[in-house]
């Protein structure tokens, strides 16, 4: 046994190095962000005005709006993805796990995950020759028109992430005996009995996981489309999500000055938006989820 | 015990210490005779052609000058400049973005004031004008423009008989011609990237209405608004094209455009200059023509942007070498070479440049006659919340796919523009 100040010691030897790096590339960025969004800065020069930019940010006709429609195109985005991936993961998840697929369970694992693995760039070009009116399947405008285009872009990122969740979920799966199934068979439990009343609440831990990371992951969404539609994602900005529109706010577009406070303040708010909810929902949500001792 | 723990520590933080060393060591000339450049340019598909071409001829007469090019990707540029310049380590020739992104870099002091150049007497007040502070004086040495035209597909216009219209009626007739026979899209043109209906588009077909630079600095200054008739009938001009687009043009993109007419399917396609090389790759037998005015004998009106300049930094250690650089930029020897390198780039000094490419002189040829303009909203009419130029690529877009109006459009931009922009009268 080693004594306690030692201990410290060796503990801090493993963790510092990681913690530096986290720090230097996490948390100070991070922190100097969310600094600079209480800063005028103009020229060489910048100076402290409280929260004006935020005032900005929420009073300005313009960006107001801007912001608004984002965050609702966001939820939008989110919702998709919870209605869609989700339920759609677990169900492959189940099938992978059901023992009816036999021996391709492999291919088909394989199969499923493999979109996630691609580049969000190769993903949205694929999609865009595909649903090309002029050379693809489809004749309708689905990427042009304000009504099917953000539909049409969370569904390719549906498309392209669906192996995460599934991954997930097949491996909390796996982690549960035989025997509790072959238990909850002999008291004669079916199979969709045994999944809801069994394997199910054994997995709802994971599942509550995989909500909020994928709530975490959608509002951070940026890239597919940046990818799809630019920095300016029309039309008429019905693909605009929080991420573009800090990106805009923050580098400018090839006509426009970038705005670095009021980038920061944005990437602020989406920070403080994330961080509230998550917080929120494992406070109310995930700590009332059992975690069962198997 | 006590030693063997913090041993890694130590290593860990000599590395670190090391490498930061390393870092700033690189990049310091060894040779005091030679100095080297580098330009910060956001042509990053140009590398090959400097590289090979334009940088050897400029060594090759001012020896003891290395030149390094250094390209960003467009979309990063302005960011990535801003914080390399902000952070001491930009190049020390700087690409400049024109108009309202010079000028906030020219407020932020990020330029050298050029007017002792030779070089900056080269060139005509007009083309100096994207990249001086509010003063007048100049802070880049203009080297190339851009200019908007219609491209057409000589072999689909002989075989149905078409000829290049001259006013803006014979030009809806043409379009009306090869919708009725039905083989061939009239127009190339779709609306998923709303920056090619304003700047190939509108701004093209527009200042024929709006009196080109008349319009444009009327707006500038406020004695005109974007309600005015001569505004509400270009942007009328411009919504009389929505009949003649592919079906599905909603979400038809730019790359979509090109390739529809080079593989011969459209009869016409609204572009930029700069697409020379690429509608003529697939050995199309091309033409272009600009946007003809209301009636035979008018005034016409010729879209030339400034796109490239390159301006001096003012944190610059090789400001000698640098300001040579400058210098030969605005002899015709580097301008000949350059725009016979790049066809679609044109010459923006006084001298007459001979253009090797054939589309390339067509388009040249389009200056004569016509006044010049530049694309109506980005000289200061972008600095502010909204950008009118964003703001114009979003409406554009919605009167070709949701039927705004002309009226509704120009009003929803002029309200847009007195949020924010008052002229200084």
């Amino acid at each position: 046994m080693i004594r306690t100040p030692a201990r410290y010691r060796l503990l801090a030897m493993f963790v510092l190095p990681a913690l530096l790096v986290y720090v230097a590339f996490s948390v100070y960025p991070l922190i100097s962000s969310v600094v600079l969004s209480f800063f005028e800065s103009s020229g060489q020069t910048s100076a402290f005005v409280g929260t004006a930019n935020y005032v900005d940010l929420f009073t300005n006709p313009t960006t107001n709006a801007r912001f608004w429609n984002a965050l609702g195109n966001n939820v939008e985005f989110f919702l998709i993805h919870l209605l869609v991936e989700l339920p759609i993961g677990l169900l492959m998840a189940a099938l992978l796990t059901s023992g009816r697929l036999r021996r391709s369970v492999g291919v088909y694992r394989t199969l499923l995950f493999i979109p996630a693995t691609l580049s969000v760039v190769i993903v949205g070009f694929i999609w865009r020759l595909i649903i090309n009116p002029l050379w693809g399947l489809v004749e309708f405008p689905l990427l042009g028109t304000e009504a099917t285009a953000l539909p049409t872009i969370s569904l390719m990122s549906v498309w392209q992430y669906i192996g995460i969740p599934m991954i997930f979920l097949y491996t909390a799966l796996l982690a549960i005996p035989d025997d509790v199934i072959e238990a909850s068979r002999i008291d004669g439990a079916g199979s969709w009995t045994a999944f809801w009343r069994i394997k199910f609440p054994l997995i709802a831990p994971q599942f509550g996981l995989i909500v909020i990371l994928t709530y975490i992951w959608t509002f951070n969404g940026f890239d597919i489309v940046y990818a799809l539609n630019g920095s300016a994602p029309g039309p008429n900005y019905s693909t605009d999500i929080l991420g573009t529109f800090f990106y805009r706010s923050f580098f400018g577009s090839s006509g426009q000055v970038a705005d670095l406070d009021l980038g920061a303040t944005v990437a602020s708010v989406i920070f403080l938006l994330i961080l509230v909810t998550t917080a929120a929902y494992f406070w109310l949500v995930q700590r009332r989820l059992k975690t069962y001792e198997l | 015990m006590m030693r063997s723990a913090t041993a890694p520590l130590a290593a860990l933080a000599v590395t670190t210490l090391a490498l930061g060393l390393a870092g700033c060591a690189v990049g310091s000339g060894d040779d005091p005779d030679s100095v080297t450049l580098t330009l910060g340019t956001w042509r990053t598909e140009d590398a090959t052609m400097w590289e090979n071409d334009i940088i050897p001829a400029f060594e090759a007469s001012h020896p003891g000058i290395t030149v390094e090019y250094a390209p960003i990707d467009t979309n990063d540029y302005n960011a990535a400049i801003q914080s390399q310049i902000d952070g001491g380590t930009g190049p020390d020739v700087i690409m400049c973005r024109p108009f309202d992104v010079n000028r906030a870099w020219i407020d932020k002091g990020y330029f050298e004031p050029l007017d002792g150049l030779d070089a900056i007497g080269s060139f005509p007040e007009s083309a100096l004008a994207a990249w001086e502070g509010d003063d007048g004086t100049p802070y880049c040495v203009p080297v190339a423009s851009v200019l908007a035209g219609f491209y057409y597909n000589a072999a689909i216009f002989d075989e149905l008989g078409l000829e290049v219209p001259q006013t803006q009626e014979e030009f809806l007739e043409v379009l009306d011609a090869i919708k009725e026979d039905g083989q061939y899209a009239p127009l190339a043109l779709g609306s998923a990237d709303g920056w090619q209906l304003a700047y190939n588009m509108l701004y093209q077909v527009g200042p024929n209405a709006w009196k080109g630079e008349e319009g444009r600095l009327g707006l500038i200054d406020g004695t005109q608004r974007l309600t005015d008739p001569d505004f509400v009938e270009g942007f009328r001009i411009f919504d009389s094209f929505k009949g003649y687009l592919p079906n599905g043009f909603e979400s038809i993109s730019y790359e979509d455009m090109t390739q529809l007419f080079t593989l011969g399917k459209a009869a016409i396609l609204p572009d930029g200059s700069w697409q020379i090389s690429q509608v003529t790759s697939t050995g199309l037998d091309v033409g272009v023509f600009g946007a003809p005015p209301a009636a035979k004998g008018d005034q016409r009106y010729q879209q030339e942007m400034a796109d490239m300049a390159f301006g001096l930094n003012a944190a610059s250690t090789q400001k000698e070498a640098a300001t040579e650089f400058l210098e030969w930029l605005g002899t015709s020897e580097f301008q000949q070479l350059y725009v016979n390198k790049l066809p679609g780039f044109f010459s923006m000094g006084g001298e007459p440049v001979k253009y090797d490419n054939a589309l390339a002189q067509e388009f040249a040829d389009l200056k004569e006659g016509a006044e010049l303009t530049s694309r109506l909203a980005l000289d200061r009419l972008s600095a502010g919340q909204p950008p009118l130029d964003d703001e114009i690529w979003r409406v554009a877009q919605l009167m070709y796919n949701s039927g705004l109006s002309p009226e509704e459009a120009t009003a929803e931009l002029q309200a847009g523009l007195d949020s924010w922009y008052t002229p200084a009268q």
